[in-house]
């Protein structure tokens, strides 16, 4: 299956994937609708997008009492709005915060990997974000380590 | 292998466990359902009481999809008796049901205070889908409803009382409210926010006795002054549906207790949800968790155990959520344990609050409080659940956390949780969508 591959060295926080991603889910540029987010790190020097990794277990699926979520034909976890209740319980159940929820809809909402076409990668000029057929991955773990590791010996 | 699976109780555990039978076994078995209530939802029922969905949406699965289940059914009717010596459930219409294993998810009922009047007209549990129509039935714009209890469940139904253009009184025989599920610095937050917006709060209200006077009822308080309502609520507590186990061989303690493969003392017997007395997963005791993830991961590891697979369970984490008048209030994994290294931050106005519990250098509980509109909140409750579900290694972050409570995602990310989540799944393979099983719902 082709997923989000982030390359977060070559981010450079210019915020277009959040933007993209705001208007491909929402119809409106704004940020706050985005559903992958672009970090701070090392005081705002360096920045990398985090976002939904279409999980194996998919704890935002099987938590649902509804099954509002499915699994589309690009193999994205996909909310189904006329399904979903707005009980939250997909935001408290996915341990990688990426479930989101949209007060005014009551609805929760999440990447669907815009059907086949991620608008942020297709938006980021420096392509820290690909869409590739490989294995999901943790893409930012060792870069936060070491863009943080100044901050936490500094705060100690 | 077992050829014929008795499911008994067509809840979330049951519901879950049949599903999972049809995805994991290699040959076609036969399954029985026997359950009092056709199969739904109850965590659903706050949005039927809203009414922003219809009835029809709280069913997890129709006669229809029961039927493409291959799902024989016994609905509308109760176990009564368990004899695992003969294999035989006996149904209180006299039916026996033959079985080769079978799963107790029976799931519990709500309980209410023992005073006079509580079973008089106009007092109602907010438990079943029987008990929310007759909620929704009574509650009026402008109705005075008083809900006795201020546990989790009753909270799941503010937001509905209140959107339904009733008046609301809550009266708690504790010192404070939401006693299960947040601490008193939580608990106080909360209760001023449900006051500034129009929430009357009694907190240490001890309700002695409910009168029906001219079809209103008076709750008569030991001190503060009666309240005259419209409609009572009792959400009072629930108690497992076990008694028709009596004299049966399955061991109860608080719950029945099982193995980590969800199996009880007899070992073609399985529980699952509510009922059931599993592993938590921080402390690794046995505890009953009546919540509804417990019940969907129970089910499925039993489904998948019934279906011939040989799944261990890693225990259950205990999470819970509510929103009330667009607060977000949840908890997480040993939040109230004593023995916890603990740190906390308030910001009162907004109002936000965390509290993060460690042993070691491991985040075992948490509690987080914020404005559902600031979308912080709900990233940083999931990065909290998987920090305590994963158990990682904080390290250096530690220190940073106890310093900074609300600065959640750096720690989550550079302490590589990602990468310790990842390959856990609760079945030892991807889950499959709803639709994706062998019939879809
Ligand atoms: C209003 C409300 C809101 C909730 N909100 C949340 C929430 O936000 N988050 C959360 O985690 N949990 C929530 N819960 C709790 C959650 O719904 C339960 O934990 C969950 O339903 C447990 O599933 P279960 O399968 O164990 O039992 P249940 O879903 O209760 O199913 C038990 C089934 O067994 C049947 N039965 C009972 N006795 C017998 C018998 N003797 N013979 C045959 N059948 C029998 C019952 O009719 C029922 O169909 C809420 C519950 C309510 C009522
Ligand atoms: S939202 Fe969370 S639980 Fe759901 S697929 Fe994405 S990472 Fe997994
Ligand atoms: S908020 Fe919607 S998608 Fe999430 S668990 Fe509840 S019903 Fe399902």
């Amino acid at each position: 299956m082709k997923v989000l591959k982030i390359h977060p060295e070559k981010c450079t926080g210019c915020l277009r994937c959040e933007l993209a991603c705001s208007y491909m889910q929402t119809g409106d540029y704004q940020p706050a609708k985005s559903v992958i987010r672009v970090s701070p790190f090392e005081g705002h020097t360096s920045y990398a997008p985090y976002t939904c990794t279409q999980c194996a277990e998919g704890w935002c699926m099987t938590a649902c009492p509804v099954g509002a979520i499915t699994i589309s034909a690009v193999g994205a976890k996909d909310v189904q709005d006329d399904r979903c209740v707005g009980c939250k319980l997909c935001t408290i159940a996915c341990p990688y915060g990426t479930m989101f929820y949209d007060p005014a809809t009551r609805k929760a909402f999440k990447c669907n990997l815009c059907g086949g076409a991620p608008a942020c990668a297709e938006a980021c000029p420096t392509a820290a974000i690909t869409y590739e057929d490989v294995e999901t991955a943790d893409w930012l773990g060792d870069f936060a380590r070491e863009r943080t590791a100044r901050v936490l010996a500094e705060a100690r | 292998m077992a050829r014929r699976h008795l499911i008994i109780g067509g809840g979330t555990a049951g519901m879950n466990a049949i599903r999972t039978i049809r995805e994991e076994e290699s040959e076609r078995s036969t399954i029985t359902l026997v359950s009092a209530e056709k199969p739904y939802s109850r965590m659903v029922l706050p949005y039927y009481l809203d009414r922003s969905i219809a009835e029809s949406h709280v069913f997890t699965a129709t006669a229809r999809v029961l039927a493409d289940w291959g799902t024989t059914t016994q609905l509308g009717k109760r176990a009564t008796a368990l004899d695992t010596k003969a294999n035989v459930c006996t149904l209180d219409d006299g039916t026996k049901v033959e079985y080769d294993d079978c799963l107790i998810a029976t799931g519990s009922s709500a309980v209410r205070a023992p005073v006079p009047g509580a079973d008089g007209p106009g007092v109602h549990s907010f438990w079943t889908l029987d008990q929310a129509r007759g909620v929704l039935a009574q509650i009026q714009p402008g109705s005075h409803v008083v809900m006795v209890g201020a546990g989790f469940i009753a909270f799941t139904i503010l937001n509905s009382i209140l959107s339904l253009g009733a008046k609301l009184t809550i009266v708690e025989v504790a010192p404070r409210i939401l006693p299960r599920m947040i601490d008193d610095t939580g608990a106080g937050l909360v209760q001023t926010w449900l006051e500034q917006n129009g929430v009357a709060v009694r907190t240490g209200a001890k309700l002695t006795r409910i009168d029906d006077v001219k079809g209103r009822r008076r709750l008569k308080m030991a001190a503060g002054g009666d309240l005259v309502a419209d409609v009572v609520i009792m959400a009072t507590g629930i108690r497992t549906n076990l008694d028709w186990l009596k004299g049966s061989d399955v061991k109860i303690n608080q719950g029945v207790v099982v193995d980590d493969h969800l199996r009880s003392s007899v070992p073609n017997v399985y529980a699952a949800g509510d009922v059931a007395e599993g592993r938590d997963l921080i402390s690794q005791a046995n505890a009953v968790h009546a919540i509804e993830p417990t019940a969907q991961e129970h089910g499925r590891i039993v489904g998948a155990n019934m279906a011939g697979k040989d799944v261990r369970y890693r225990g259950s984490l205990i999470i819970n959520i509510v929103e009330v008048c667009h607060l977000d209030v949840a908890s997480f994994g040993a939040w109230d344990d004593a023995k916890a290294e603990a740190a906390n931050g308030v910001k009162p106005d907004r109002p936000a609050y965390r509290k993060l519990l460690w042993r070691g250098d491991r985040l075992t509980g948490a509690i987080i409080l914020g404005p559902s509109s600031d979308i912080w909140t709900s990233n940083d409750v999931g990065m909290l659940k998987g920090l305590v579900q994963s158990g990682v290694s904080l390290g250096p972050w530690k220190a940073h956390l106890k310093k900074n409570p609300f600065d959640i995602k750096p720690a989550f990310i550079a302490t590589k949780t990602t990468s310790s989540l990842l390959p856990e799944t609760i079945l030892g393979r991807p889950s499959k969508a709803p639709g994706e099983s062998p019939v879809a719902v």
